[in-house]
Formats: C-alpha cells, structure tokens, sequence
C-alpha cells in the first residue's frame, strides 16, 4: 500500500495515546480504591503523575506536528491527527485532575468527614471512573454506536453532582466532616464531574473521526430521526 | 449527511450512487450551497469523449462556478485533461477524437453545429503544461493573439494589463522587445498566461500549469490564479493535490472504476469537503495518497 511509512507513524501515534490512556485509566483505578478504602498509601502512589502525563501529551502533540508538516494530511488522516490532539488534551486533563484528588486524600487523611458525603462521592468517583474508561473504549474500537450512550451515563455523573454538593452546603446537624475535608470534597465533586465530562469526549472524537461530523450533529439527526419515526406511528 | 445511524462499512457500502456526478444525488454536479450567488460559468451534461471507439470518460455531469478556481484531480489516464480538453473544442483536433453530450457557456451550447469552434477557443484560453511562447518578443506574444482577432483598442495598454493580471509585468517591463524564449520556465509560463487573458477570454483552462516548473514559480502562478479568479472562471488539472487544496474553491475527483473503462466524474464538492471529509471512498484513498 502507498504511504506505508506513514500509515505506520498514524499507527504508532495512535498506538501511544492508547497506552497514555490506560495509564490514566489505572491512575483513576488507584484514585477509586483509595477512596473506597480510605487507603491514602495507595493515592500517594499517583502524586506525580501529572508531569510524566504532560510530558508524554506534549510528545505525541510533537509526533502529530511533525507528521502534518511532513507529510500534509488530508481527510480521514487529517481527522486522525486533529483527533488524537484533542483527544490527548482530554486524557492530560484526567490525569491531572486525577492526580489533585489524590493529593487531596492524601491531605486529609485522618481528618473526620460526612459519611453521606463519602457515600456519595465514592459513588461519584466509580461512576466518573466508568465514564471515562468507556470512552475511551469507544474511542479505542471507534464504536460510534455507543458514543450517544455516554452522554445518559453522564448525566447520572451530574446528579450525583448535585447530590453532593447539597450536602456539602447543607451539612447534617453535628455532621460535615472536618472544614478542610468538606473543602477538599467540594473540589472532588467539581474534579469528577471535570473527568466524566473528558471521557464523554473521547468518546465523542470517535464520531468525528469515523463520519466527519460532530457528536452534537449526529445527536441531533439521531434525535430528528425519532420524531420522523413518532410523525409514522412507528 | 452521513448517516449516523449506519455502521461505517454500511455507509460506505449503502451510500455510494450507483452513478455519481457529484456529491449529492439529486444534484448530481453540483456541490453549491444555497445561498451563494448562483453565478454559473459553464455547465456540463452528459459529456461523454471518445479516442476512435475508445471511450475516454463517461457521461460527466458538472456545473463550474463562474469566479471560482475549480480543481479537476485523479489517477493518470482518468481522462481529466481529455475532460478539460473537451471544454474549449480542443479535444476534437486530434484525429478520430470526439465528444458527446452537452457542454454550454452561459447560455450558449458550445458544441451546436453552426458553432465556430475557434470563436469557442476565444471565449474559453487554454494554459498548457510546458510553457509554449512563441519566438516574439514579450511584447508580440500578448499583442499577436489580439491583433489577429482585430483588437482596435490601445494594444501598449492591452498588453500591460494582461502582463500585471498574470503577474509578469514588474519583471518584464523595461525588456518587453526581447524574445519570450529568453525568460524563465515560470515566467513563459505566465507570459503565456499573460498571451491567454489579452484575447480577453471568460473562461481560463489550465492543463497542470505549474507541473514543469520549480516552487517559486508554482508559488507564483498560484498567487496568480487567486488573482485571475477575480475576473475569471478558472478550472484546472492538477497532479498535486495540495496545489488543488490551496488554490481551488472546488474539486472535482475523475476516477476508472475498471481497467479498461471510461473515466468518470466521481465526486465534486467544495474543496474544503473534498480534502477534509469526502463522501467516498475512492475518493478518501485517492486525496490521502493511499493508491494512484
């Protein structure tokens, strides 16, 4: 095949944000447990994660620069590249966002919290965890068929939103949880709800790079089509 | 619209026309959009050329926008320039060569039969891909063409302004006595641009002008089709699918299904859709370098 060369650096380059991704995927998986267990030991293992997932970001940000200067994508390669800057963005962000929810663990560790706010945001956080490694599943297989399904498990992110910051607001009587905890919870809240917001869009960039069209665009014929089938009583 | 709801290899499968004449179906050769003036140059129908009894290219529809650069790309041997040819009567010089179906300028069918076709190549220049100027000076290789088409106008003036519109004039101004074959490839190229727009034509072909000539040059006579569209309808064959990128505001792609058969116009769309989300498949490989 032509371009063999080439074909083999957009392979290689997706290759990497693939591996980035699941090391962001663990890190996650680690944030997660050190939640559920309260086991600060496990968050302080991420604390410096950040550099290393800015350091590997700008790498493949550098391959995608050189590989447009050199060999002029058009296209499905060009979306390719366009893409997997986005996506890599995303999975930076996550990761750093990953990275100050442990150091918040970390923190507080020891400090008295609010159990129906601890409930809720080990809730937060495996559900946010799910979003994210499920987008980038659909990123992974470009299996656009469930990058609309993202959004619905999204939402269930966002209730749990509000959820949560209503405690933190509206703390039980006697209850709340140290002042910096409950500060720190806040920030958790906000992080998570940051991180499922990421993963909906790498999983989102699979539409684009697969039809060339917006999520937003397809939701919308996807959404038109429905009425056309209600307008038949089908 | 790509269909969403379609897996990818189901879209590429269900959504390719049985036979396509553009992008869309429904107006097969015409990618424009509502809302754009809806000035037309030339339009195409059903043009079919024959080599003998080879048939070269098949049943090209299309409509060029008229001040628009249209860029006509494919694999060698798709029938682009025998396409490109058939646009000013060019193609029926060669022996046993000729054209089917319908090809109007404005509102006149080129190919009638009580149509000159020299008066056609008047109205519709042709730029070639070897710089071709004649052994004149600079001067008489703009002044000729007008002269013996009866221009009574300021020829000094004529010939000024076709050498600034091909963008040739700040270089050739204190020399235009000398002989045309003394300048560079690039600027023969433009002096024959130069020779092409002083018979003032409404339609400007170009046979891949730029593919002798080194980057500066290129460079150069792409800054000058920018220009030229000003005042221009310009369609161009072109090997180097950046030049058609940059330079073209639409892209038609011709394409052999088969060896053995005729070319075909397989999509045309607005260059932008066509080098960053075109509807085909062929289409995607050819643009992306994948064959051809």
């Amino acid at each position: 095949m032509p371009r063999e060369t080439f074909q083999q650096e957009l392979d290689g380059l997706l290759s990497d944000l693939l591996e980035l991704g699941e090391e962001v995927e663990a890190s996650l998986e680690n944030m997660v447990r050190a939640m559920e267990d309260r086991d600060a030991n496990v968050a302080r293992r991420e604390l410096g994660v950040d550099v290393r997932y800015k350091m590997r970001g700008m790498d493949i940000e550098r391959e995608c620069m050189i590989l447009q200067a050199r060999q002029a994508p058009v296209a499905r390669d060009l979306r390719l590249l366009y893409t997997v800057q986005s996506v890599t963005n995303h999975l930076v962000r996550s990761g750093t966002l990953c990275e100050h929810i442990c150091h918040a663990i970390v923190d507080t560790e020891g400090r008295e919290r609010d159990e129906d706010l601890e409930i809720a945001l080990v809730e937060m956080a495996r559900t946010a965890r799910n979003v994210f490694n499920e987008g980038l599943d659909v990123f992974r297989n470009r299996d656009i068929e469930r990058a609309r399904d993202l959004q619905a498990k999204d939402d269930k992110v966002d209730l749990l939103y509000s959820e949560a910051m209503n405690l933190i607001a509206n703390p039980s009587e006697g209850g709340g949880g140290a002042p910096e905890w409950r500060m720190r919870a806040a920030l958790t809240v906000h992080y998570l709800e940051r991180i499922s917001d990421h993963g909906v869009d790498v999983g989102g960039s699979a539409v684009f790079l697969v039809t060339g069209q917006r999520i937003e665009d397809a939701m919308q014929q996807y959404l038109d089509r429905n009425v056309e089938h209600d307008g038949d009583g089908t | 619209m790509v269909d969403y709801r379609k897996t990818e290899e189901e879209r590429r499968v269900s959504e390719v026309p049985e036979r396509a004449t553009g992008a869309k179906e429904e107006t097969a050769g015409s990618p424009y959009r509502a809302g754009e003036p809806a000035a037309l140059g030339m339009r195409i129908e059903g043009l079919s050329a024959f080599y003998g009894s080879f048939k070269a290219i098949t049943d090209v529809t299309m409509d060029i926008r008229a001040n628009r650069v249209t860029a006509l790309i494919g694999p060698s041997g798709c029938g682009k320039s025998t396409y490109i040819r058939c646009l000013n009567r060019m193609h029926e010089v060669i022996p046993g060569a000729r054209a089917e179906g319908g090809v109007l300028l404005g509102e006149d069918d080129i190919y009638a039969k009580d149509v000159d076709p020299v008066r056609i190549r008047r109205r519709i220049g042709m730029v070639f891909q070897k710089p071709n100027p004649f052994s004149k000076s600079i001067y008489e290789n703009v002044a000729w063409g007008a002269r013996i088409n009866g221009y009574k106008g300021d020829m000094d003036e004529l010939v000024e302004r076709s050498l600034k519109h091909a963008a040739l004039w700040e270089e050739v101004k204190g020399r235009l006595k000398e002989s045309g074959l003394g300048l560079s490839g690039g600027q023969q190229q433009r002096l024959c641009i130069a020779r092409t727009l002083a018979v003032e034509p409404e339609v400007i072909l170009m046979d891949e002008p730029a593919s002798a000539l080194d980057p500066v040059s290129t460079q150069k006579i792409e800054d000058t089709m920018e220009q030229l569209k000003q005042d221009y309808t310009v369609v161009i064959v072109t090997h180097n699918m950046q030049q058609a990128a940059r330079i073209s505001d639409y892209t038609g792609f011709f394409y052999i299904e088969n060896m053995g058969d005729p070319g075909r116009l397989w999509e045309f769309d607005e260059t932008e859709k066509m080098f960053s989300n075109p509807e085909r498949k062929e289409t995607e490989d050819y643009v992306t370098g994948r064959f051809g």
